[in-house]
């Protein structure tokens, strides 16, 4: 009888020593966090094939779908549905091997021709410049892809990795058996969470897919509430109504910082903002002296700015390239010296000052144009404020039709050579004058294979808009966010330069 | 009578083709709607392949042609924005906007039509005044800053409330209440100065001098004539409501027509202005066809003058 007592203690504590030292399993998902979402969320964002060239629809994707490889947070191109990937030497072949195993939400697993139908099946902003370029994908393996350029490019992977909907790939028999427009009411990924529902301007409601490849996420459900008046998202922030709010500013952010239990989480995304000047070209013009552009830089406190208007929270710049682009060059910043400023007008010619016309802008932006106006204007640059929606300016932009000063943001996706194509080289769509030097290194680079020389001609670039003193940058705007006491990780901020919660698989509730 | 009908039935298929030709011509007034559904800094071939995505790129004359056809065949059009059918879209927020617009026009005829009476029967006393008070508040008070301050007072301060959105009748109250404020405002200015105009008249005065008791000269005799004016403005109204509640849907994120409109408007989704306009607008042409043909059934003169 003893014996046997003795016999299942032995057993019984075995059990427990296996039970106790055995592999940690994923806790299941558990409990819901609610976003107040500050714009009206479309169902051509559930679909990658359609992706417009604006950043709000990743704020979908990263939770629906998944790509070969995306900004994750410590790398902006992160392996994700490609394992690994290579280059032939002459930039022409781009080899993919492809992760085992991974997953659809329809529970089907992701082979080659999903990721050669999801990149023929494209029609979203890049399609024409990425098929232009593309002579054919062929399906060489189960898990292996190779993509054929016509000429060598080398930001192919950026394009088809970040800054398209190229590259995030969607169930080709699912696709094929439900059809386009019923793919996006019912769209089916690979990403952490699967759609549950979208009532058109109410609500997104997703699950947990416990078969995510990269880990099973830790919240059950993931509701996005869209909330468009900000004092309205603010007031269901403080009543619990919501866990997440985005964007959040001026006495509000100050509300949401002081108020017991809510979290003031800022992101800087990658969206510069600048003045442009935009006659320096123009021999008879005061911007066409290095001094007066020089002196307009010295004129303004950034940081005063960024205090009153985004709590400090803003990135104080010195160019017009977001920091977290690849082949950014980390520009000095401006000071403020008002007295040298002045100093520099006089030099210049302008003892008094000078009245420097219309100084165009985006109404979205008045708050920033009105503190940066009344800094020029006490260094004795005097502009009038040209106020103006969006669709008109950047009509009148495009068209060329502004003189003198222009306000200029841009949160479009890509490195620094495809924002100096659009904001500096000759023949951009924003681009008023050019420097024959500057658009010569372009050139260069853009043939240039070799990604450390790549680099280092557009690093020469960027110093030379700076010695030249082409544009009065600002900062990198601090999109101003928040969360309630139930959130342990908001997953905002996480990936550098990304406006939105992600990923999603690491957003957690405390205590769960 | 047929006559009569068939004329004001022309009249309404102009005034909706009229209508068709505005909003179309006026929406392209308003600016290139690429720019606003890209990022700041697309490139050109960004831009240019979004346009010829949306048809964009084609000729007015052609787009107004399409625009004409597909609408003849009950097709708005799909939405720039949502990438889906207009008609979808409308259908989806209207049952919300109904509700929002049936609980608001409660409000503004409850409140309304009785504080109109009052102040009409108490002529310069305090019912009077205390109504013009609430008329001048409701009519001079911007619909979001009461919205707010309700959100404020009964959500976040007393928490009895649902801050925003829709699904229970508690997400109604507050909006209901901001939307119908306005409203009953109006529909209490209407009601007093109906009220005043018919206790003036003759047939009232005869009444009163046969010695009924004054309740039952207003309420019998004089009130029933009274609301004429005030129930076909009360119809107008309701499609207003219906349609044009953007502030209110806006501050309170309820999922209507207005808040659809005014996403129409901020993103220059063409489609859904069109839609939207020309859907508000044949309501209320409806709605005035409707009231015509009955005032010509009550009042022959209307008809043989016609």
């Amino acid at each position: 009888m003893r014996r046997r007592l003795v016999t299942r203690a032995a057993v019984l504590a075995s059990l427990l020593v296996v039970v106790l030292s055995a592999a940690p399993v994923a806790a299941a998902p558990e409990g819901q966090v609610t976003w107040g979402v500050h714009i009206t969320l479309a169902p051509t964002w559930f679909d990658p094939a359609e992706t417009p060239p604006l950043i709000t629809p990743y704020m979908v994707m990263y939770a629906i779908h998944d790509a070969m490889a995306k900004a994750m947070p410590d790398n902006s191109m992160t392996p994700a549905l490609a394992e690994s990937w290579k280059a032939s030497p002459d930039g022409k072949t781009y080899d993919f091997t492809l992760r085992k195993n991974v997953k659809f939400h329809d529970g089907s697993t992701m082979t080659a021709e999903d990721v050669k139908f999801s990149f023929e099946r494209y029609r979203g902003a890049a399609a024409k410049s990425m098929k232009d370029r593309v002579a054919g994908i062929d399906v060489t393996g189960p898990l292996q892809v190779r993509f054929r350029l016509k000429e060598p490019w080398p930001d192919f992977l950026l394009f088809y990795t970040a800054a398209s909907g190229a590259g995030w790939i969607v169930p080709k028999k699912y696709v094929e058996k439900v059809g386009e427009e019923q793919f996006k009411k019912a769209p089916v990924g690979a990403g952490p969470y699967k759609y549950v529902s979208f009532t058109p301007g109410v609500e997104l409601v997703m699950e947990a897919f416990d078969q995510y490849w990269r880990k099973t996420p830790k919240v059950k459900r993931l509701v996005f509430r869209v909330i468009p008046d900000e004092s309205t998202r603010m007031a269901a922030l403080k009543r619990g109504e919501i866990d997440i709010v985005y964007s959040v500013r001026g006495e509000l952010a100050e509300e949401l910082q002081r108020t017991p239990g809510l979290t003031l989480k800022p992101t800087v995304i990658q969206a510069p903002q600048w003045v442009s000047m935009l006659d320096q070209w123009d021999p008879k013009s005061p911007w066409h002296d290095r001094r007066v552009r020089l002196a307009a830089n010295l004129a303004i406190d950034r940081k005063a700015i960024n205090q009153a208007i985004t709590l400090g929270h803003s990135r104080l710049t010195g160019t017009i390239i977001p920091s977290t682009f690849e082949y950014a060059w980390p520009a000095p910043l401006y000071p403020f010296d008002p007295a040298q400023a002045k100093k520099l007008l006089a030099e210049a010619g302008y003892p008094n000052g000078f009245d420097a016309g219309e100084y165009h802008m985006d109404v979205a932006y008045a708050n920033v144009q009105e503190a940066i106006a009344d800094y020029l204007r006490q260094a004795g640059i005097k502009t009038t404020l040209r106020s103006m929606e969006r669709a008109g300016f950047f009509a009148g932009y495009t068209a060329k039709k502004f003189k003198n000063l222009a306000y200029t943001a841009s949160g479009a996706f890509g490195n620094a050579a495809t924002r100096l194509e659009t904001f500096v080289v000759k023949g951009g769509a924003y681009v008023y004058g050019s420097y024959p030097d500057i658009d010569g290194l372009f050139t260069e680079q853009a043939a240039e294979l070799d990604r450390k020389k790549r680099q280092a001609i557009l690093h020469r670039i960027q110093q030379l808009m700076h010695e030249k003193v082409m544009h009065i940058p600002i900062w990198e705007l601090g999109f101003v966010n928040g969360h309630g006491p139930r959130i342990q990780e908001s997953g905002l901020g996480l990936i550098p330069g990304h406006a939105y919660s992600a990923p999603y698989e690491d957003v957690s509730l405390k205590g769960k | 009578m047929k006559r009569f009908i068939l004329k004001r039935l022309g009249y309404s298929l102009i005034s909706l083709c009229l209508l068709a030709l505005t909003i179309f011509l006026f929406v392209r007034l308003t600016g290139d709607p690429t720019v606003l559904l890209v990022e700041p800094g697309a490139s050109r071939e960004d831009m240019a392949m979004v346009r010829q995505q949306l048809g964009l790129d084609r000729s007015l004359p052609v787009q107004f042609m399409a625009f004409v056809a597909d609408m003849l065949r009950g097709d708005f059009g799909k939405s720039f924005y949502y990438r889906t059918p207009v008609l979808e879209l409308y259908m989806s927020r209207l049952p919300s906007s109904l509700a929002l617009a049936a609980a608001a026009m409660a409000f503004s005829l409850v409140i309304g039509i009785p504080s109109g009476i009052i102040a009409a029967v108490k002529v310069g006393k305090f019912g009077d005044n205390a109504g013009k008070v609430f008329a001048l508040l409701g009519l001079s008070m911007p619909q979001f800053w009461v919205g707010l301050l309700l959100i404020l007072f009964f959500s976040v301060y007393l928490g009895w409330l649902p801050s925003s959105g829709s699904g229970t009748i508690w997400h109604l109250i507050m909006p209901a209440f901001a939307l119908g404020w306005y409203f009953a405002a109006a529909h209490m200015r209407i009601t007093r100065s109906s009220m005043l105009e018919v206790l003036g008249s003759e047939y009232v005065k005869l009444a009163r001098l046969k010695g009924l008791p004054e309740k039952r000269v207003i309420v019998k005799h004089a009130l029933k004539n009274a609301l004429i004016p005030v129930l076909t403005l009360a119809g107008i109204n309701l499609v207003l409501m219906v349609n044009v509640a953007v502030v209110v849907e806006t501050v309170f994120a309820w999922p209507g027509i207005g808040r659809l409109l005014y996403e129409g408007i901020a993103f220059r989704d063409f489609p859904v202005v069109q839609a939207t306009v020309l859907l508000g607008g044949s309501m209320i042409v409806i709605v005035n066809l409707v009231v015509d043909v009955l005032y010509a059934v009550i009042d022959p003169r209307i008809r043989l003058g016609a």
